[in-house]
C-alpha cells in the first residue's frame, strides 16, 4: 500500500490538493483516508478538490500547539468544502485583533473562501483565504 | 441506530474510590505520591468501600493515558503486586479521558459473560509533573509540553498539522455555535457561561476531594472585585478562544479513581451498601473533527446516549442526575440537550435559574466537574462514577441531591474524540 499521507503532502507541495471519493457509494472524504466514513468500503479514488468552500465559524485561540506558537494569533475555522466534508484549518483575510472584530465577522457567516497552500511549521499545508 | 445488545447477568458497582485531585508537587493530601501510590489509594478505598475480600477480585483493568508523564507502560504488570493482585488477570486499556467510563462497560461484559465475578477498574494520570530516571524525583510539566503530549490524541496525519487550535475547536466554536443556533446575544451567552461557572465552583467548594475549594464569589472578592459579574468580564478572566473564557475550561490535575463491579449474586455475599447496577452503556469513536458545520450537532454523542439509554430501557425523563464531560463548560448545555435532559435551546435558561445546582430540580456535575474537581484524564470518568454512586447512596455530604437519584447517566469524552455513556440505577 502506498502511503496516502505522503502522497497527499507531496501533491500539496506540488500545488495540488486531493481528496478521495468512494467508488462504492460516491461519498467524498477530505483529507484522504483509506476507508469510507459513510459505507465502510475501502476502494477510494483520488480526486482533486475544487478549493471552493464556505467558512461557517472561526475564532482564534490563545493556546496554540508548540509548532504553531510563532503564528499566534491566527484565525482558525471550520470550512465546508464544495465537495461536502468540513475541514478545520487556518483562515487568512480575517481580523482577529479584538473581540468586536471576531463577533462582527462571525455575524456574516457563511463566508466564501478559497483553498491556498501555505508553508507553516516546515510543512506545506492547506489553508483557506477569504474571497473578497 | 447502533446495535444495542444486552447483558446475561446484572453487573453492579459494589465499591468506589477516588484520591484527592490536585498536584503531587503541592497538594498536601497527595504530595509526594507517585503513580503506584495514587493507584493504590483509590483502589484500596474501593475495596474497603465494597467490603470485598481482595482475593475474590478476579481481574483488574487499569487505564492511564499519558505514558510521557508516568514513564510506564504495562501498567497492569507493574501494579499487580502493589495492588495485592499478583498473578490475577489484568490488562492496561485506554480511551483517553473517557477511559474509566469505558472500563465500566468492559467490566460489565466480563461479569455478564460469566468469566469473572468481581472486576476492579482503575484510572490514573499525573499531569503536574513527569517521572524521571530517579524514582524519587519528578520534573514539573509546563503547559505547552503537557498539551504537546496530549495532542498526540488528535488526528496526527492531517488535523493537528493544519494549525490545530484546541481552544477554538473545543471551546470557542461550540459556544459560538450554541449562541447562534438559539439566537442568544453574545453578551447574554457570556452571562450563561458565568452562571455555569458559578455552579461548578459551588459544587467544588463542597467537595473535599476537589482541586478547587473556593466559590466564584470568594474568588471575585479575593481578586478585589465587589461585583462578580465585573470579575467575570475582567482581564483576570480572559478569552482563551472567544467566546470561551479561561474560567470555562478544565484544570489539569493529578489523581486516581477506582471502582469494583460484581455480579449481583456475588454482591449479596459481601456488600452491605446499596448496589448500583449498570443498566446500559455504549461507546462511539470519531477522528478529529467530530463535528461539521453545526458545532453543537455531535453524532458521536447522539449515538452513545441513544443506544445506552435504549439498552437501559429509560428515556430522558427518567434521568435524576446527569454527569457530562465538561472539559469545556459549554458541554453542560450541549450534552444535556443531546440526551434530552433539557429541551433544545432550554439548557442555558435552566443554568441561569440555578436548576442544575445540587439543590436544583435538574442537578448536574455535582462534584465540581473538570474545572472544579479537576481533570486527571483517565481518572476523571471514574471520579464521575464515584460522585454518581455517592449521590445515589445518599452519601454526598454537603452537596447531596435532596432525593437521592434512582437513575444516573454518566457521559465522558476521550480526546480525539471518543464518547462513552453509562446508565446507572439503584
Amino acid at each position: 500500500m502506498e502511503s496516502m499521507v505522503t502522497r497527499f503532502y507531496k501533491a500539496v507541495s506540488n500545488g495540488k490538493i486531493y481528496g478521495v471519493k468512494c467508488r462504492k457509494c460516491g461519498h467524498f472524504t477530505f483529507p484522504p483516508k483509506a476507508g469510507c466514513m459513510k459505507c465502510g468500503a475501502h476502494d477510494m479514488e483520488w480526486k482533486l478538490i475544487s478549493g471552493e468552500g464556505k467558512l461557517q465559524f472561526f475564532s482564534s485561540g490563545n493556546l496554540p500547539p508548540m509548532k504553531f506558537a510563532k503564528y499566534h494569533p491566527y484565525a482558525y475555522g471550520a470550512v465546508e468544502l464544495k465537495e461536502g466534508p468540513c475541514f478545520f484549518t487556518c483562515i487568512e483575510g480575517l481580523d482577529v485583533s479584538n473581540v468586536e472584530a471576531l463577533e462582527a465577522q462571525n455575524a456574516k457567516m457563511p463566508m466564501k473562501v478559497k483553498a491556498k497552500i501555505k508553508r507553516m511549521a516546515d510543512l506545506d499545508i492547506v489553508i483557506f483565504k477569504v474571497e473578497k | 441506530m447502533a446495535y444495542v445488545g444486552n447483558l446475561k447477568e446484572k453487573p453492579v458497582i459494589t465499591g468506589v474510590g477516588c484520591t484527592k485531585f490536585g498536584s503531587v508537587l503541592t497538594t498536601p493530601e497527595i504530595k509526594g505520591l507517585g503513580f503506584q501510590e495514587l493507584v493504590c489509594t483509590a483502589a484500596f478505598e474501593a475495596m474497603d468501600d465494597s467490603g470485598i475480600d481482595p482475593k475474590d477480585i478476579d481481574a483488574f483493568y487499569i487505564g492511564s493515558m499519558l505514558s510521557h508523564s508516568s514513564h510506564l507502560y504495562s501498567h497492569n504488570t507493574q501494579m499487580a503486586d502493589w495492588l495485592g493482585l499478583h498473578l490475577k488477570p489484568a490488562i492496561h486499556f485506554a480511551t483517553a479521558c473517557s477511559t474509566t467510563n469505558t472500563g465500566a462497560g468492559l467490566a460489565a461484559m466480563s461479569i455478564a459473560s460469566g468469566k469473572f465475578r468481581n472486576v476492579l477498574v482503575i484510572g490514573c494520570d499525573i499531569l503536574s509533573s513527569a517521572a524521571t530516571d530517579n524514582p524519587t524525583i519528578r520534573k514539573p510539566t509546563d503547559p505547552t509540553t503537557l498539551w504537546y503530549w496530549t495532542d498526540f490524541g488528535v488526528d496526527q496525519a492531517y488535523g493537528y498539522h493544519h494549525a490545530y487550535d484546541v481552544a477554538t475547536a473545543y471551546g470557542g466554536l461550540p459556544t459560538l455555535g450554541y449562541a447562534k443556533k438559539h439566537h442568544i446575544k453574545m453578551s447574554k451567552m457570556d452571562e450563561a457561561m458565568r452562571e455555569i461557572h458559578r455552579t461548578v465552583k459551588l459544587h467544588a467548594s463542597r467537595n473535599k476531594k476537589a482541586y478547587v475549594q473556593t466559590t466564584f464569589e470568594q474568588d471575585a472578592k479575593k481578586a478585589g472585585f465587589k461585583d462578580d459579574a465585573e470579575f467575570w468580564t475582567s482581564r483576570k478572566n480572559p478569552f482563551l478562544a472567544w467566546p470561551a473564557r479561561a474560567r470555562s475550561v478544565l484544570n489539569t490535575v493529578d489523581g486516581a479513581s477506582a471502582y469494583i463491579i460484581s455480579s449481583e449474586s456475588q454482591a449479596k455475599q459481601f456488600c452491605d451498601k446499596e448496589p448500583i447496577s449498570i443498566e446500559g452503556f455504549h461507546w462511539s469513536a470519531s477522528n478529529y473533527p467530530w463535528y461539521g458545520k453545526d458545532p453543537t450537532d455531535w453524532a458521536i454523542d447522539n449515538t452513545t446516549f441513544e443506544t445506552a439509554m435504549k439498552m437501559a430501557g429509560i428515556t430522558a425523563k427518567d434521568i435524576d442526575y446527569l454527569s457530562v464531560h465538561d472539559c469545556m463548560q459549554i458541554y453542560h448545555l450541549i450534552e444535556s440537550e443531546i440526551c434530552g435532559y433539557f429541551k433544545k435551546g432550554e439548557a442555558w435558561k435552566a443554568v441561569m435559574e440555578g436548576r442544575t445546582r445540587y439543590d436544583g430540580d435538574k442537578p448536574m456535575n455535582t462534584s465540581g466537574g473538570k474545572h472544579g474537581k479537576g481533570h486527571a484524564f483517565s481518572a476523571s470518568a471514574g471520579a464521575d462514577f464515584y460522585e454518581a454512586v455517592k449521590q445515589m447512596r445518599g452519601e454526598a455530604k454537603g452537596r447531596q441531591i435532596k432525593d437521592a437519584p434512582e437513575v444516573s447517566v454518566v457521559h465522558n469524552h476521550g480526546y480525539g474524540m471518543h464518547s462513552a455513556v453509562t446508565v446507572l440505577k439503584r
